[in-house]
């Protein structure tokens, strides 16, 4: 079961750079103590690029049939959705 | 231990007579592949994704109606050490792609290294979140002492035990690989061990916002 | 039948039977008394009918994992039992003191029987299930210990395979849990919190193991499959047995005065219990499915296969049915949970031995099956006795939701007395359905003493 095509390790290495710019920025906007709806979905956004970045890259889903990324994406959107729904429940 | 039996030392097992869920196995003509390391193991990432998802949507919904308290609560983290752990696991995930990558070049000692590194950024993670836990248990904080602590140390705590797991894997499959037990053409275990890991990073990366940045 | 020694099984076999047939009077017995309170009454009881009832069916498992396990270690170990005397000594003290408690229970005031069974020095009885006198706490320990022994001994001199470790590792743990039923803290809390580690721990844990072992044993032996796959299952199957079943306690753990994260911790992982017990009917069937032989024991495929999809059903299903904190809140304690209780037993542990009896009887009788008509009254009994539990679950089911709704939701709640008159409807219904699966065990019993020709080994 080895890769066919093996993902080069260039790729990797600025996915794990991107990666760790994102958990920066993750962590500025906490320090600068950031609150509210535009910032929650902020904050969602960039663990949606995040996680399935892990998941597609250094997972290797990409390499595999759609419906495995299919089922990492739609677990995000699931439970990242109703993250924000339950922020959004919480402001009214 | 029996996991890593079951998905470290079936190297010989092709996937063509395992067939957990009847999944097409012989691989597309498109070049597409099954996923990587053992089918056994994704069973388990699915129902771990499956166990963390309900907690975090537990949390998430339960903090709407506690907003002020979980804010305020959330406040006594340590956001730095939460921002190291993060930095670190994905980079110990990193260094399981590049293990991965040099046993496809059948380089056993230099995976072997690279696994190692991803092992000893484990046991970083640790330290760290031991001392933070530290921190709570010596404020006198349990999981008794309100909804927010009592989700923070269950999802802290449940995921530092699969760190701790991950972490047996990856000694499992190092010791593996130095002894030269994995090759460019049979390595299903280290991928197996990869997967993983790759997972607890994952989970990570959903809880680190969550819990300690959202507000 | 490879090894001699495997031939031990067959007493233990006949006993676990008789003790099933025991149990299921007793359980018509107090079924009848649930509506005509005075039956039998001062002779047998309630409360004693219901201690024989539940009591026997763990002691009739208990000989049938004993008698399974004796038959089936040294077929997977590749060698004769260690000491098929030790089994035969094991199989009568346990047999003699499992008979003389029952007669206690029946004969002596259980007061009495405490005082005399030396319940001062360690007070233990008088909680659920854990019944027992002491010198039979002790006794059931030292027969384990000595199952536990010939089993490992017998497992370390010949070879070493999953289905063996798994079910040893499930047999320890039956030994190893049962030690807290000498615990009983006086806090009313602690009790209860330990008592589930032995009640809970055993059923939803460590039994599991032996079950999985068991299905997974049978299943090689009549479809064929390779070992390396039913393997793997079963060890997908067990991990995930023991991650939700073990922190599944805190289902338990909801309203008895333990900390409230147990709400959430209970609630989340034992919702997850059905998966494994789910993947175990689908491992059933697809093994079925990709069969490289048609084994002449077409009963103990239908028996392994039905083990498969009660079990799912009746501690999976049933199960989850009631273990949402919120939903406990109002369920807790009804007939809801004895009728998952039912069905829970039959499907996961009364049918995994049953399986293992039909699997392994004829070859101790020295066939590979039995005669046809013998093989067709044998399913015709698992039909009846399955249906009839079904309905039993359903019956309960229906008489735990009126329960909840008249004594619990209702705005104008009744009391529980007057509630179990209103529902006495049910109770009289799975009375009916009880004596069919008694006329169904008959049957089972019967099949035995069927004559005619019989399939000899290939």
């Amino acid at each position: 079961m080895h890769n066919a095509r093996p993902q080069s390790t260039r790729l990797s290495t600025i996915i794990w750079l991107i990666l760790l710019a994102l958990t920066i920025a993750t962590f500025s906007i906490g320090e600068a103590g950031m609150s509210g709806k535009n910032t929650m979905l902020m904050l969602l956004a960039i663990t949606m690029i995040k996680s399935q970045m892990v998941a597609n890259y250094l997972m290797a889903l990409r390499q595999t049939k759609m419906i495995w990324r299919i089922i990492m994406l739609a677990y995000f959107v699931i439970v990242g959705g109703l993250i924000a729904l339950a922020y959004l429940m919480g402001l009214s | 231990m029996c996991l890593n039996n079951v998905n470290l030392n079936n190297e010989n097992s092709n996937s063509a007579n395992f067939n957990l869920a009847e999944l097409p196995t012989a691989q597309a003509m498109s070049g597409q592949q099954d996923l990587p390391g053992d089918f056994a193991i994704w069973i388990f990432i699915f129902a771990e994704m499956l166990v963390f998802g309900v907690l975090f949507v537990a949390y998430a919904f339960t903090r709407a109606h506690n907003v002020a308290l979980f804010n305020a609560s959330q406040l006594t983290l340590s956001l730095t050490s939460g921002t190291i752990n993060t930095l670190v696991l994905i980079t110990s995930s990193y260094l399981v792609v590049r293990g991965v990558a040099a046993i496809k070049q059948d380089l056993s000692k230099q995976c072997a290294y690279w696994l190692t590194g991803a092992l000893l950024l484990g046991g970083v993670f640790i330290c760290i979140k031991v001392l933070e836990f530290h921190a709570k248990f010596a404020a006198d904080i349990t999981m008794s002492t309100n909804a927010f602590y009592m989700f923070y140390l269950s999802l802290t705590f449940f995921h530092f035990m699969h760190v701790l797991m991950g972490m047996v894997i990856l000694a499992c499959i190092i010791i593996k690989a130095w002894r030269g037990g994995y090759s460019t053409q049979s390595h299903t275990g280290i991928e197996t061990g990869a997967s993983f890991w790759h997972m607890v990073d994952f989970l990570w990366i959903i809880l680190f916002p969550l819990v300690y940045v959202i507000r | 039948m490879k090894y001699q020694s495997q031939a031990v099984a067959k007493l233990y076999f006949i006993a676990a039977i008789g003790l099933f047939l025991g149990q299921i009077l007793f359980g018509l017995i107090m079924g009848l008394q649930y509506v005509v309170g005075d039956f039998l009454f001062p002779a047998i009881p309630f409360n004693v009918a219901r201690m024989v009832h539940t009591n026997l069916l763990i002691v009739w498992l208990l000989f049938g994992f004993m008698g399974a396990s004796y038959f089936l270690i040294p077929e997977e170990s590749e060698t004769e039992l260690f000491s098929p005397k030790l089994a035969i000594i094991t199989f009568w003290v346990f047999l003699a003191a499992g008979a003389i408690t029952v007669l206690g229970y029946l004969l002596v005031p259980y007061a009495s029987l405490a005082k005399w069974t030396g319940n001062d020095l360690l007070n233990t009885m008088g909680r659920e299930f854990l019944e027992q006198p002491l010198p039979t706490k002790v006794g059931i320990v030292l027969v384990a210990l000595s199952w536990l022994f010939n089993i490992t001994m017998t497992m370390l001199k010949g070879r070493k395979t999953a289905i063996s470790l798994v079910l040893t590792l499930g047999m320890l743990g039956l030994a190893v849990f049962f030690l807290f039923s000498f615990y009983n803290p006086v806090n009313l809390v602690k009790d209860k919190f330990y008592w589930w580690w032995v009640v809970h721990l055993w059923v939803e844990g460590v039994w599991e193991l032996i079950l999985g072992a068991m299905l997974a044993f049978v299943l090689i032996k009549v479809t064929g499959v390779d070992r390396e796959v039913v393997e793997k299952w079963l060890y997908v199957i067990i991990t995930m047995t023991l991650v939700t079943g073990i922190i599944g306690t805190g289902h338990h753990y909801y309203w008895i005065g333990t900390p409230a994260y147990w709400q959430w911790w209970g609630s989340v992982f034992s919702a997850l219990e059905p998966i494994p017990f789910f993947m175990m009917t689908v491992f059933a069937f697809n093994m079925v499915n990709k069969r490289r032989r048609e084994h002449p024991n077409k009963a103990a495929v239908l028996w392994a296969l039905g083990t498969s999809v009660m079990a799912f059903l009746g501690a999976g299903v049933w199960g989850f049915l009631h273990t949402l904190a919120p939903v406990n809140y109002y369920a807790h304690g009804t007939q809801l949970t004895a009728a998952h209780g039912h069905l829970a037993f039959y499907g996961a542990y009364a049918l995994v031995v049953l399986t293992m009896i039909s699997y392994a009887m004829p070859i101790i009788r020295g066939r590979a099956a039995n005669p046809e008509r013998a093989q067709i009254m044998e399913m015709w009994s698992f039909w009846l006795m399955t249906v009839s539990i079904f309905f039993i679950t359903l019956f309960l089911t229906g008489a735990g939701i009126v329960q909840i709704w008249l004594q619990r939701i209702s705005a104008t709640p009744m009391s529980f007395m007057a509630v179990q008159d209103q529902i006495a409807i049910f109770y009289w219904a799975r009375e009916a359905a009880g004596l069919v699966f008694l006329i169904g065990l008959l049957l089972y019993i019967t099949s035995f003493f069927v004559k005619g020709e019989s399939r000899a080994f290939e």
